[in-house]
């Protein structure tokens, strides 16, 4: 991968095309308290059709609550959402494939029965079942009592249930959680190819690496709030952070002088440099030039999800501590 | 609502333990109101002089139309083996937490109430369709002559058995709905009975009309017991327009507070 700006698409960053797309879902103060927790607290979203739609935070965040307001199942406190524009019923819901959490079924019923059931329930043709048992791999299977399968093969079945009605959107939650990496190639597999059908997305997670990977845009979430939310390669353009090295007594001081650093860390010998916006390194070695200093070692790192993530996270907490 | 019903019915007929159940239920339920002769005949053979004194031939336990009260409260007394049943249907969507994935779906928190309903309506039709042709059968077995007019005297106890069935499916449902877990659920409907008449005993004597209105008595007042008549005792053989109002409401008031509860929690 070259530089993250490189290979924006249309259909990566907010283009007008793009903000002309149908706005499939829409949040407005959404909000939810478990006696005196607040599990989401006002949180505002927008999912446009043809995204895949990431939604970070560490594990009690309020994703799944999220979600669970989202598909009628958790009544939320206060706040409203639209699908399709349209305030939520039961209806709207039936053109959504939507996977909470573990996979659940009825553990007595064969896989095929199980999607039976759920095509009953969406109202749809069953004879999709052998299609979306075919992509997940499941139709040798098929037969089995649910309760008979291993986790990776449950997951699979989610999925397959979740494609069943041929949904529009599809919200997947923690989808590869437990299992081995083969199982989690797999899934993610069966996410891309979905993605490419140009269907719309949203999925849930913790591994950042996974949103990373599939998503085109991310929000994150913590404690409950919606703390950033953006296309997935935004990540990596606007501040920097530079690794430097060089001998000078008393650099640490001399790296708070300059004009564009957010912040300075030592780490293992190096320096890192978080530079504000609109500087890079090329000032940096400018400035230290003028001060007599010549690095030896002066890198431009490469941010990853990951880094914008825990960065996202830290500022947040030194907001909250103001 | 079709629909809803065989929504239900999918996830029932390839459950073993509803096979079993049912399979339970209707046999005894037929074994026991087809034996009545039978089982007359076993107690006049130990108690003394129950044969001898009274011809057990003489009682028309099986006549038209004493043959339609009688086997209707016998069969009445066997609900609580349908109701564990469906204890075990609605528990069984929390344990598994198949409701939740159910509403994702998109059956509305109602419509998945409903296709529980509607099975439990068609468990009391069934039941009653059972008790019918049995006492159709019997009836024209054991009557000495055919009367139409005796045949179709005191029909009115196959509605009044169907609320009763009804009622208590209905009750056993809300429990079920109102405490999720089928182990505690079974305890409490078995024990229901006698927790009502725990409270009933402290009722004074001044309010004791009130105790009609208690839900397990209102849903055995729909049919009295009928076998005292054979004992030269007055009986009511009757079905009192009271005790179906008063047992209409509460299986009203057990299915709305089902759907109360649903509406308001997190599932």
């Amino acid at each position: 991968m070259s530089s993250p700006s490189d290979n924006l698409s249309p259909l990566h960053s907010p283009s007008p095309s793009e903000r002309r797309s149908e706005v499939v879902l829409s949040t407005d103060k959404l909000t939810k308290n478990f006696g005196r927790l607040c599990a989401v607290n006002r949180l505002d979203l927008e999912v446009r059709s043809g995204q895949v739609f990431g939604m970070l935070g560490p594990n009690g965040s309020g994703k799944t609550t999220t979600l669970g307001m989202l598909m009628g199942v958790t009544n939320p406190t206060s706040g409203s959402f639209r699908w399709f524009g349209e305030p939520a019923s039961n209806l709207t819901r039936k053109k959504i494939g939507a996977v909470l959490e573990h996979p659940i079924f009825y553990p007595y019923l064969s896989g095929q029965k199980n999607l039976e059931l759920n095509a009953m329930i969406k109202g749809t043709d069953p004879a999709n079942i052998a299609k979306v048992l075919n992509i997940v791999e499941l139709t040798e299977r098929k037969d089995d009592k649910y309760k008979t399968y291993s986790l990776g093969m449950k997951q699979r079945l989610a999925i397959a249930s979740a494609l069943v009605s041929d949904p529009v959107i599809l919200i997947l939650d923690e989808p590869t959680n437990g299992l081995d990496p083969m199982g989690i190639a797999e899934i993610r597999e069966i996410i891309k190819r979905i993605a490419a059908d140009g269907k719309t997305i949203i999925l849930a997670s913790h591994l950042l690496d996974e949103v990373q990977k599939v998503c085109t845009h991310f929000a994150v979430l913590r404690k409950g709030s919606l703390v950033h939310t953006g296309p997935v390669d935004d990540v990596g353009k606007g501040e920097e952070t530079v690794e430097l090295v060089a001998y000078h007594d008393d650099l640490s001081h001399i790296l708070h002088e300059f004009r564009g650093s957010l912040l300075v860390k030592a780490e293992s010998g190096k320096y890192l440099v978080r530079m504000r916006e609109g500087f890079h390194a090329v000032d940096l070695n400018k400035f230290l030039f003028e001060k007599g200093i010549v690095a030896s070692h002066l890198i431009t790192q490469k941010k990853s999800l990951e880094k914008q993530f825990l960065e996202i996270l830290q500022e947040q907490n030194v907001e909250v501590r103001r | 609502m079709l629909h809803l019903l065989k929504i239900d019915l999918k996830k029932l007929t390839s459950y073993r333990t509803f096979w079993v159940v049912c399979g339970l239920y209707f046999i005894t339920l037929a074994f026991t109101t087809a034996s009545g002769m039978e089982f007359l005949k076993w107690l006049a053979s130990f108690i003394h002089g129950f044969g001898q004194q009274i011809n057990i031939k003489r009682i028309p336990l099986y006549h038209f139309p004493d043959v339609w009260q009688n086997l209707v409260y016998v069969s009445g007394l066997f609900k609580v083996v349908l109701a564990i049943m469906v204890v075990i249907s609605i528990t069984n969507e929390f344990t598994y937490r198949t409701i939740r994935q159910n509403i994702i779906d998109g059956m509305s928190r109602w419509e998945f109430l409903l296709s529980k309903i509607l099975t439990n309506v068609l468990l009391s039709a069934m039941s009653v369709a059972m008790v019918f042709v049995i006492g159709l059968v019997t009836g024209m077995i054991y009557s000495p002559e055919i009367i139409l007019a005796d045949v179709l005297t005191d029909l009115e106890f196959f509605p009044a058995y169907f609320l009763e069935v009804f009622a208590f499916l209905s009750f056993a449902l809300m429990l079920g709905v109102l405490v999720q877990r089928s182990g505690l659920t079974i305890i409490l409907l078995l024990l229901s009975s006698m927790i009502e008449a725990i409270v009933k005993v402290n009722i004074p004597e001044a309010a004791a009309l009130l105790k009609d209105l208690f839900p397990m008595q209102s849903i055995s007042n729909l049919v009295a017991l009928p076998f005292t008549r054979y004992a030269f005792q007055e009986i009511q053989d009757y079905v009192s327009w009271v005790a179906v109002l008063v047992a209409l409401t509460w299986a009203f008031l057990f299915n709305y507070l089902a759907y109360f509860k649903l509406l308001k929690s997190d599932i």
